[in-house]
């Protein structure tokens, strides 16, 4: 029972992360609220990707021991941890931080326009926009 | 990978992600944010994954919280919820 | 609504975890994402590439055109960026 637990409680955790990051995107009324949501939502799911390449034991990070000079020894693939989950999860920390820049752009200019940040506001007040409008 | 540590670091992790999502104050909870990557950036170290961590600790660490305070600076510090 | 929002994610989070069963156990040396496809790469990465870190030798090396989209990407954000929050000088004109 122990075992289980020990081989599974990561998992649990990125879950538990994964669902406060996606109640702060539903629940809260303020926009960068939302985006610590969404970013807290991201780091889950990429915590989730690299914890599938942990090998437990006497492992290796994924650099070659001894590096140049050594090129006539066997390289042993159940000494190394899996480079593959990290390689993508690095390209994916790029991107999330490039959207979180588009993101907070958006947020400025929308902030200059309606003076708030409060989601029920800024559609009260376009609602009075349109009905002046017609 | 000694899940003793692992447990610690995502407890501090998960205290971190409620911290920043229920406090008021907006600059409080982008700080907060930053010592949740900081956090985050600690876990991978101790799965192993360097390069993960390197990367972490240089950019989301720093230029995702640098991007938020500006963002915060530029608007309001305010907020209801 | 809050509570309606807090229910759904407690439900999905449920899911999640009972999908959490049939996952092999954490750090398993023999899980089929550690078995089939990476032994391969660790084997020939410093053969084949000359760097003794694989990750650098598969991010610059075998996926070295995905590399080249990602800059492609953090280009195009940052020029969204400067282009939404740059001054317009006739808007301000406008106003004053």
């Amino acid at each position: 029972m122990l075992d289980f637990i020990i081989g599974k409680f990561n998992f649990w955790f990125y879950v538990i992360l994964m669902a406060v990051g996606l109640f702060a995107m539903l629940a809260k009324r303020n926009l960068v609220k939302k985006l610590i949501g969404m970013n807290i939502f991201q780091t889950a799911i990429i915590l989730f990707y690299v914890s599938i390449g942990v090998k437990k034991g006497n492992v290796h990070v994924p650099i070659i021991v001894g590096g140049h000079g050594h090129e006539g020894e066997l390289i042993q693939a159940a000494d190394y941890l899996n480079p593959l989950p990290h390689v993508l999860m690095l390209t994916a920390i790029v991107v999330s931080i490039a959207t979180t820049g588009v993101a907070l752009a958006i947020i400025i200019m929308i902030y200059r326009r309606y003076n708030t940040l409060n989601e029920d506001e800024i559609i009260e007040i376009r609602q009075k926009q349109l009905e002046a409008e017609v | 990978m000694i899940w003793q540590l692992d447990f610690l670091f995502l407890i501090l992790v998960l205290i971190c992600a409620l911290a920043a999502i229920n406090i008021k104050d907006l600059l409080s909870a982008v700080i907060i944010l930053g010592a949740f990557s900081f956090f985050m950036c600690l876990l991978w170290a101790e799965m192993g994954a360097v390069d993960v961590a390197f990367t972490e600790a240089a950019v989301a660490t720093s230029v995702c919280t640098i991007l938020f305070v500006g963002a915060i600076i530029k608007t309001t510090r305010r907020s209801k919820d | 609504m809050k509570v309606i929002i807090l229910i759904f994610v407690i439900l999905s989070g449920g899911l999640l975890i009972y999908g959490t069963m049939d996952m092999p156990a954490w750090g398993d040396p023999q899980s089929p994402a550690n078995s089939y496809v990476s032994p391969r790469y660790i084997e020939e990465a410093y053969a084949k590439t000359e760097t003794p870190n694989i990750v650098s030798a598969v991010l610059a090396d075998y996926r070295g055109y995905d590399t080249m989209g990602e800059t492609t990407v953090i280009f195009t954000a940052a020029l969204v960026c400067a282009f939404l929050l740059r001054k317009n000088s006739d808007e301000d004109e406008d106003k004053s």
